[in-house]
């Protein structure tokens, strides 16, 4: 009995000795130690980011497509002739200095001894090429830039536009300005080869993207070898790979997660963007075609508490479509603040009632239901929709949130939702120009809700041409104003975006631009 | 003799024994379906009221089970969300059922063609992974309870039509039923009065063991997103809300998964006494 005893106990540890050796786990563990040995030397990154993903048009980091330009410069690949200071002034980058000799000539010198990361110089002549495809091929670069022709003589890049572009400079700092090499061309994956401290490797979308050091790179020597930045969509995902060591850093972390990690084992580097999540009114609906009835949605939400509360305090209630760090935005303006009271006298007063009881508002049989229609990869959007839900509830709306990823093909549609709220970076370029260019005129790409104002066109004609940065503020002020007063859309917050990483992470920065994060400075110890 | 008598006695303690349960599990039952009835009434505070300044409160005197990140009551989101996930479990599984043993009948009872067809649809929606295929149906019926007890209907019928096309095919060829169709009964009078209430106790006790079941599925829809939408109290929906703030403010996610996990319990005890006690051969189920 006990002889049988000691055999089976001998079969089943050489039986658990065999499973464990021939396990994947256990070859993974053998080649995790090999590897580990043999990259002892290399320090390496791991960056999750919430937003870097498809939903958000950045399905790769090609510049010239949709918002690819975002993670290209984001991640350190693609470098702008000039960029924006951390009190976003515009400064030179890839240029050094520019000249504007008349309203349709713009000359810039390149920096010189900058070269692509596959080693190619950084000249006029490469300058031209990248900014011809991007005019080409990018949706919204041609409108902005006007670009007529483009001349390149060794460093000295000349760009003539069909009409006054005051603001070109602004424009060339965009992240779809990334200067890339054409001659590498753009990989079936997406990758293209830039100027930054970091050159792209391997990319797959909504998952991840590899880099590694930029042997070539012209401002100092990246200090990182290998960095990946993983697609991580959901805020509990990300948390908890912070939480585990799995990443290093984290951008676009659920504000719920923050106590967590309020310790000395990680950083915070946070800032005020531009970014303000707003709603636009659809001007095609029954509801918010009714001037008392958008008066009454601006005053019906509770702007204050929601950014208090519900951000806990990681944003700013936003009185107009930019900050007050801009000189032509916050207190410029002036709006209404959340008064329920007179949101509801309002709508009384141009027949909205009540009639059955319901806590809902009729008129001509038609009962006050407002189509909130949002989206959840940002996370402070369906917080607002349902905060915004209960205010204007409580003044007889009778709010239906559609919060869908599949919002970009619903907004389309005029006859699918009544208020549609996302998230935009207003200023991008420090100029006000992009964000009414965008959003608010007859041949704005995102004028969905199609708002028109006679007004309106004609000043941002006037913008269009004007050249002094004072008067541009001055116009940016009145158009602000005359959008308000419409109450065309209503601007809920501005974000303090915030990265957290791990203590021992070094030169991870947020800018206010919301677009400059790995850098040459990044470091890990 | 006495090892008869040993038996008879045991049979009858185990006999009474059942019966407590079910009494027991039946009345917790019931005290969970008042309670979801009369949700409103018990409700401490407004379940939908938001009150910012009072929230993430957690658990205490003022709110029982703290309060949610819009400062609503936990306690009154848990008991509403109660009728929410309880009814529409309770619905589908009705529906579900009804629908089931209706098809299974009349193929059991036609047989032919049309009984071959329908079973190989019947096959196919068993062929799905249930929750996925009932994930896109919900996504295509853009969410909300009612889409969602639509989409669990959808494929959750067969297993019933199954059933019943089973026992009909047993009971079908007594004799009884062959006197009922000498006496001119009808085809609907054959199926309704004389094979349905022979064949009803193995989908009543497969009905039962269901809810449990079910309220799991639509919770776990509304978890996805697809299921309630706000901001109706549902469980399953809280607990997405909630589940960012699992580490920080717990019981945002606790108190409606211990809702969920009490309720789908009760209903599964109570599904399994009522077949011991339907079926009190069934010796091995006995607790």
């Amino acid at each position: 009995m006990k002889k049988r005893k000691s055999a089976l106990l001998l079969a089943a540890v050489l039986t658990a000795s065999l499973l464990t050796a021939c396990s994947p786990g256990a070859q993974e563990g053998q080649e995790e130690t090999a590897k580990s040995e043999g990259e002892a030397q290399e320090k390496t990154f791991i960056f999750g980011d919430t937003t870097f993903n498809a939903e958000n048009g950045e399905a790769d980091i090609n510049p010239h497509k949709d918002s690819g330009g975002w993670p290209c410069i984001r991640y350190g690949v693609g470098e702008t002739l000039f960029r924006f200071s951390d009190t976003m002034e515009i400064e030179p980058w890839l240029a050094t200095d520019y000249q504007n000799p008349d309203e349709l000539t713009w000359v810039i010198t390149l920096r010189d001894g900058v070269t692509f990361s596959n080693g190619r110089p950084m000249d006029a002549e490469a300058v031209k090429e990248c900014l011809d495809a991007l005019t080409a091929d990018h949706e919204r670069a041609a409108g902005d830039l006007h670009i007529a022709q483009i001349t390149a003589d060794g460093q000295t890049l000349t760009i003539r536009t069909e009409e006054p572009v005051p603001a070109l400079i602004n424009y060339l700092a965009d992240p779809y300005g990334c200067i890339i090499d054409m001659d590498a061309g753009i990989s079936e994956e997406g990758i293209v080869v830039g100027t930054g401290p970091y050159q792209a490797v391997s990319l797959e979308t909504d998952t991840r993207l590899e880099l590694v050091k930029n042997e070539n790179y012209w401002d100092g020597e990246p200090k990182i070898d290998r960095i990946t930045v993983r697609t991580i969509s959901d805020g509990d995902t990300l948390t908890m790979a912070l939480q585990s060591g799995e990443i290093d850093a984290a951008y676009g972390m659920p504000y719920a997660s923050y106590p967590l990690f309020d310790n000395d084992q990680y950083t915070f580097s946070s800032t005020a963007t531009s970014r303000v999540f707003f709603g636009a009114m659809n001007y095609e609906s029954e509801i918010t075609s009714d001037p008392a009835v958008r008066e009454a949605i601006v005053l019906g939400i509770d702007k204050e508490s929601f950014v208090k509360t519900l951000l806990g305090g990681n944003g700013y209630p936003a009185t107009g479509v930019y900050p007050d760090s801009f000189t032509f935005g916050g207190e410029a303006v002036r709006e209404d603040s959340y008064d329920p009271q007179k949101a509801a006298k309002i709508l009384e007063e141009a027949g909205w009632k009540d009639t059955d009881g319901d806590g809902v508002r009729e008129k001509d049989g038609k009962t006050l239901t407002l189509r909130w229609l949002t989206y959840p990869s940002r996370q402070e959007l369906p917080l607002l929709a349902e905060a915004a839900q209960a205010t204007l509830g409580d003044i007889g709306f009778d709010v239906e949130i559609n919060s869908t990823a599949d919002h970009n093909s619903i907004r389309v549609d005029t006859s699918a939702w009544d208020i549609y709220v996302s998230a935009f970076v207003t200023a991008p370029t420090g100029d006000p120009e992009y964000f009414f260019n965008y959003h608010c005129l007859d041949d704005s790409a995102q004028n969905d809700g199609h708002y028109h104002n006679d007004q309106l066109e004609e000043l941002a004609e006037e913008l269009s041409k004007t050249f002094d940065v004072q008067k541009r503020s001055e116009l940016a002020v009145q158009m602000q104003q005359i959008i308000l007063d419409d109450n065309a859309y209503v601007f809920c917050s501005h974000l303090r975006m915030t990265m957290i990483s791990r203590a021992n992470v070094t030169g991870l920065t947020a800018h206010p631009c919301d677009y400059y994060e790995i850098t040459a400075d990044l470091d890990i110890n | 003799m006495s090892s008869g008598k040993v038996t008879v006695r045991g049979q009858r303690r185990k006999k009474n024994h059942t019966k407590a349960r079910l009494i027991l599990f039946g009345a917790l039952v019931l005290l969970l379906i008042l309670a979801a009835i009369f949700a409103e009434t018990l409700c401490p505070y407004d379940p939908n009221q938001q009150d910012l300044s009072a929230a993430l409160q957690p658990p205490g005197a003022g709110h029982l089970f703290g309060t949610d990140r819009y400062g609503r009551d936990m306690l009154s989101r848990v008991i509403v969300g109660a009728r929410v996930s309880i009814f529409s479990a309770l619905i589908l599984v009705a529906v579900i059922a009804a629908a089931g043993t209706l098809i299974g009948m009349i193929c059991g009872y036609i047989q032919g063609a049309a009984d071959s067809i329908i079973m190989r649809i019947a096959d196919i929606c068993l062929a799905f992974p249930g929750l996925v295929f009932a994930l896109a149906i919900a996504a295509v019926l853009n969410g909300g309870v009612g889409n969602a007890v639509i989409a669990l209907a959808v494929i959750s019928w067969p297993k019933y039509a199954r059933i019943a096309r089973g026992q009909t095919l047993a009971v079908k060829s007594s004799e009884y039923i062959a006197a009922a169709r000498l006496a001119g009964s009808t085809p609907l009078k054959i199926l309704f009065c004389h094979i349905l209430p022979n064949i009803i106790g193995p989908v009543l006790v497969t009905a039962m063991l269901d809810i449990g079941t079910m309220m799991m599925e639509i919770a776990a829809l509304s978890f996805l997103g697809l299921g309630a939408k706000p901001p109706t109290a549902e469980w399953g929906s809280m607990m997405s809300e909630g589940r960012s703030m699992l580490q920080t403010y717990p019981w945002t996610v606790l108190t409606p998964g211990i809702a969920i996990f009490i309720s789908v319990v009760l209903f599964n005890l109570l599904g399994d006494t009522i077949r011991d006690y339907a079926d009190p051969g069934n010796g091995s189920r006995q607790g």
